[in-house]
């Protein structure tokens, strides 16, 4: 365990650690563009140059070994010179088009320009011409002018996805990340590139346009999208969710979250969901209140307590699901709690990355409650009872991220053959009001509303906290249970009078994911 | 996609045996991504296109990007289709001391052509490199695979007139 | 005068082939290295003093001690990438004496315990790598190469591979990744070559005259090789003279040998009516000296090295005063924008921008201001990159401009040349 001294700062490190680990572990400051933590070293921006004590050059940090009392500093006046030297060789060929930037406001380059730059340009030739909207596959869009080959991304594909498709071509200053025409940057962990991408080069075309940095905020969570449980940041502001992208935890994603994952931001915003409870009847469609709604039911369900069913999917949170079971179980008696288990063939699947066929993020914690109160519910026997009519009342927990469940539409089919159909769910499910049966729907709060506990596939409790509130009217499952148990909440739900989301405008150059899925959304190509 | 990537281009079965026996070769199959450009390069009239990178990234099992990476960093493979005779003078220092550009210049003037460009006839175009090992010799040209070497302006022409 | 050791046979073409060449003491010398202990071969060398001869003068038998002491399979490459402009002594060397260099490799090959050896040539040599390609089969068919060697129980295969234009590729590492069919990008060090080298196995890389060198070591042993040059530049070298001088050649001296005596001598003087006005001496990337400054010169690492350039690969670029030097960094530039493999930032831009201001003096539109900000752009890619291609670039422009300085500020203020007319203007790109 070798001990350096950083900018005087005493640190002790791992034997064979870099002096970047310990700039990293001593939180001191230091410029870098082509190192990255998660990826090998390439060593070619030449910005973590630092002094070590005894050596005369200038050495780079990044590919440099701590040893026993080696003393560093990115202080000097010479080190400071040389990285402004090296930052304006990155900018010389710049285009400067930050108004027009995606990147603005988080860009590697802005950042190191505010403490090193030159301020006295002194480039007069012609810049490199390079391809500008080139379209790298469908989710990324590169701009060459903007890129400083830092090789990030290109590794990124070589080291992380192992699909290699994207490299740097020619030499000099003639240099250009690309993809070969006719193999597309086209992977399940593309966007990733993105957010590594240390400048505006590569931009996701779903966020691209979209909003200024500047004008969001973030909020640390865990993503809901599959059983792995990434930890994510979703941003936001009153216009509603943008974006999604990934949080550092060792332990679950390490630097990386998948493509499907950053989608699951479009089912939170309101154009996607139930905004208010719905009670619809012989084709007659009655608006209610979420909470008179749910207090409503309580009735039914204690009446038919028999012939009542419960459904749960595993989208919900830990806390949630011992509310609901334990009020049913408890208050009503009713032990026909089935899980339903959306894409069963892949459910099991793990493509030895991140992403998993269990597209819930909270399975194991519903199966962790149903054991507790020994429901052992066989998808079968709900199967049967609703044939047979034996269940009348049917109450549906359903999936907040509805673009994982295929078959939404044969299950809710399957579901209306109840008398009652009680819906509890936060997505907009088209299919529930093109119903003949009775149907009420109770909206819900998605997890970015509400704090809890989500246990992952490799059964580690992960704790968030809430981001936001989008519609203020819906319940979490929690508020639902108590309420459809008679009781009423601690806390009105009724206490906020005013939105806090607009309405979501969808602009005409907007990226849709079915767009995206179907990648109709093609840029013109510059030919490479 | 552009044509060049509608194009198809198929090594013949002599130019895939010499691609096997490469692959073979070495160490590792990336090694023998170098000579079979070479190879293909031959069989597609002197240039390689985005048909023959789909092509030898298939039958070498090696992402085309890889190849491609390759292909674009060294400047024996050419971007652009050559004449039948690809003449290639050299304009570095000892070249340029001894008239290498003159040289240049004189040969584009005399077979019409500017640099980069091939003959309407398709038999020659004309490129400038760098340092061809010949200094002693300067001027030089490089003929496809052929040095000619102390040249003048008259006597490199003279050598061109007489290529079939 | 010349001091034909590794050339003394090159006028004899039968010398290029087996029979010919042993004929002339060809692999005796092998036979009697194999039945030396493989760390006496290493001292030998090392006591002989021989630097390596591509360009960064190290000493080869140090180099040949930072293999790790095991039985890790390595590698032995010989750097053929002959690319330093000016330099034509390698292409001498293989097409006039293939088996000098199978010989000097396989003696090499055994002493650092490697039995996979790679010939790395350029690709635009075609002449001399079919020449050293049949060189290797007659090695092979006579046992001299493949299992068993002369008996000796040694095993060692050598095979050919042909690069396809690209300078960098003569640095060690970028040679290694393009013998690893990757783009010839230098990687980064630590770890060296040594350690960590072809598909991350030691590796030795030395140029083709060294190892040819090596043989010559062992038949004379160090101390008669030490005879030769001078006491800290061991051997002799040699000397690809090009540019405005008479007789250009290659020509084999005694390191040490005097910079005005090559040029006057062997190269016959300057031309009619021409007077000397400097000399790069060690390839492009060498610094350049002035006139007055090359007469002063030994052909030596030190003497050059004292003189603020560098013995290189012993490429004498001879410049008359009917040449323009901003004309000349003009050429100089064009080759290092074109060659820089564009990893490293300050290379990939630096490069890029110094072409960039010298051709806009060279097309009459300089600024007074350019001439230092070239010196500043050059100071700045000094010393910052994985490889020396950087400091190639800069330390002509940093020579050129310090020396040749009333040249740069004429054509900034007349907008031509002082010499004669800019040849830029000419030049379709």
């Amino acid at each position: 365990m070798p001990k350096c001294t950083i900018n005087g700062k005493e640190v002790e490190v791992k034997e064979g650690q870099t002096i970047m680990e310990a700039f990293y572990k001593t939180e001191e400051p230091i410029a870098h563009y082509c190192y990255h933590p998660g990826l090998s070293v390439a060593g070619v921006c030449r910005l973590c140059i630092c002094d070590i004590e005894g050596n005369p050059r200038p050495q780079i940090a990044c590919n440099t070994v701590v040893t026993e009392g080696m003393k560093v500093t990115n202080k000097s006046e010479k080190i400071k010179d040389g990285v402004k030297w090296v930052l304006d060789f990155h900018l010389i060929n710049h285009p400067l088009d930050c108004p027009i930037c995606d990147q603005a406001g988080e860009c590697g380059l802005q950042e190191q320009y505010m403490e090193f730059g030159k301020y006295d340009p002194e480039m007069a030739e012609h810049k490199v011409k390079k391809h500008k909207v080139v379209d790298l596959g469908p989710t990324v869009v590169l701009d060459s002018e903007r890129c400083v080959l830092c090789s990030r991304c290109v590794r990124f594909t070589d080291e992380v996805s192992k699909t290699s498709e994207l490299g740097i071509f020619n030499r000099g200053d003639r240099s250009e990340i690309g993809t070969v025409e006719g193999k597309k940057l086209d992977n399940k962990y593309s966007l990733n590139t993105v957010d590594i991408c240390p400048v505006g080069a590569l931009t996701s075309k779903d966020f691209r346009f979209r909003q200024r940095v500047w004008y969001l905020k973030d909020s640390e969570t865990v993503c809901n999208g599959c059983s792995t449980g990434c930890n994510v940041k979703v941003y936001f502001n009153k216009e509603g969710f943008f974006r999604v992208k990934p949080v550092y935890n060792e332990k679950v994603n390490g630097h990386w979250m998948c493509d499907e994952g950053r989608d699951i931001y479009k089912f939170l915003n309101k154009d996607n969901r139930f905004t208010t409870g719905i009670v619809r009847q012989n084709g007659v469609q009655t608006e209610m209140a979420p909470g008179a709604l749910a207090k409503e039911l309580h009735k039914e369900i204690k009446a038919k307590k028999d012939q009542v069913a419960v459904v749960l999917t595993g989208q919900y949170t830990v806390e949630e699901y011992e509310a609901m079971v334990s009020s049913m179980v408890k208050e009503f008696g009713i032990s026909k709690i089935y899980h339903w288990v959306n894409n069963k063939e892949s459910f099991d699947s793990f493509d030895g990355l991140l992403l998993r066929g269990d597209k819930n993020p909270n399975t194991k914690g519903l199966l962790q409650v149903l054991e507790k109160h020994q429901i052992k519910g066989v998808w079968g026997d709900l199967e049967a009872g609703l044939k047979n009519k034996s269940i009348k009342t049917l109450i549906v927990a359903g999936p907040e991220n509805r673009g994982v469940f295929d078959n939404l539409e044969t299950h809710v089919k399957l579901f209306a053959q109840a008398e009652h159909l009680v819906w509890l769910g936060a997505a907009k499910v088209e299919a529930l009001l093109n119903l003949n049966s009775k149907v009420s729907i109770v909206p819900l709060k998605t997890f970015v509303e509400k704090e809890g506990t989500f246990v992952n596939a490799m059964g580690m409790e992960q704790k968030f906290k809430r981001a936001t509130t989008v519609i203020h009217e819906a319940l979490t499952l929690t508020e639902t249970a108590i309420l459809m148990s008679g009781k009423n909440l601690t806390v009105p739900m009724a206490q906020i009078e005013k939105p806090a989301f607009l309405e979501n405008k969808r602009r005409q150059d907007q990226v849709m994911l079915e767009n995206r899925k179907k990648n109709e959304f093609v840029f013109k190509r510059g030919s490479l | 996609m552009l044509e060049t990537a509608k194009a198809t281009f198929q090594l013949s079965t002599e130019g895939l045996a010499e691609v096997k026996k490469e692959l073979a070769r070495y160490e590792t199959k990336e090694s023998a991504i170098i000579p079979s450009l070479y190879v293909a390069q031959k069989e597609n009239k002197g240039f390689i296109t985005t048909a023959v990178i789909h092509h030898l990234g298939q039958v070498m099992d090696i992402p085309v990007s890889k190849i491609n990476e390759v292909f674009k960093f060294y400047t024996m493979f050419n971007q652009v289709p050559v004449g039948k005779h690809h003449v290639q003078v050299c304009t570095n220092i000892s070249c340029a001391l001894e008239g290498g550009r003159e040289l240049t210049n004189h040969i584009c003037h005399e077979l019409g052509v500017k640099l980069g460009e091939v003959t309407a006839d398709g038999r020659f175009s004309v490129s400038r490199v760098e340092c061809l090992g010949s200094c002693g010799t300067a001027p030089m040209m490089q003929v496809n695979d052929k040095y000619y070497e102390s040249l003048t302006p008259e006597s490199a022409m003279n050598i061109l007139r007489g290529m079939k | 005068m010349e001091t034909k050791l590794l050339t003394e046979f090159y006028h004899l073409d039968e010398f290029r082939f087996l029979d010919g060449y042993k004929k002339h003491g060809g692999y005796v010398n092998l036979a009697k290295a194999l039945k030396m202990q493989p760390q006496a071969i290493i001292d030998e060398v090392k006591n002989s003093g021989l630097r390596g001869r591509g360009g960064a003068g190290f000493s080869t038998g140090m180099k040949w001690s930072f293999l790790p002491k095991n039985n890790e399979p390595r590698y032995l490459v010989c750097n053929a990438d002959e690319g330093e402009p000016g330099t034509f002594k390698d292409r001498l060397m293989m097409e006039r004496a293939p088996h000098q260099l199978i010989e000097g490799m396989i003696i090499s090959a055994f002493a650092v315990g490697s039995k996979k050896s790679y010939i790395y040539v350029r690709g635009e040599y075609y002449y001399p790598v079919e020449v050293l390609e049949q060189a290797v089969q007659e090695a092979y068919k006579a046992g001299l190469l493949g299992k068993n060697i002369l008996g000796s129980g040694f095993d060692h295969d050598m095979d050919v591979y042909r690069g396809a234009g690209a300078y960098i590729c003569g640095e060690e590492t970028g040679l290694i990744s393009s013998l690893e069919g990757q783009k010839g990008q230098p990687k980064l060090k630590p770890p060296f070559p040594a350690v960590k080298g072809y598909l991350q196995k030691p590796t030795i890389v030395n140029n083709v005259e060294t190892l040819a060198a090596v043989k010559y070591i062992i038949r004379d042993g160090a101390a008669a090789y030490k005879k030769f040059g001078t006491e800290k530049s061991p051997g002799t070298k040699l000397f690809s003279l090009s540019g405005n001088v008479r007789k250009p050649g290659n020509y084999e001296v005694n390191l040490g040998y005097s910079l005005n005596d090559l040029i006057n001598n062997e190269g016959g003087g300057m031309k009619p009516g021409r007077k000397l006005k400097a000399v790069i001496p060690g390839g492009s990337s060498a610094p350049v000296l002035t006139a007055e400054e090359a007469m002063k010169a030994t052909l030596d690492y030190e003497c050059l090295a004292q003189m603020g350039t560098m013995l290189g690969s012993g490429a004498v670029i001879v410049i008359d005063d009917s040449q323009c030097m901003v004309d000349m960094l003009g050429v100089l530039m064009h080759f290092y924008h074109h060659e820089s493999c564009g990893q490293c930032t300050p290379c990939r831009e630096g490069t890029g921008w110094l072409n960039k201001i010298v051709h806009s003096i060279l097309e009459g539109k300089g600024r007074l201001q350019d001439i230092d900000l070239l010196v500043k752009v050059a100071d700045n890619m000094k010393g910052r990159t994985i490889c020396a291609l950087s400091d190639a670039a800069a330390l002509p422009v940093l020579s050129f401009v310090t020396k040749f300085r009333d040249e740069f500020e004429f054509y900034v203020r007349e907008g031509r040349s002082k010499v004669r007319g800019s040849f830029y203007a000419q030049m379709h790109h």
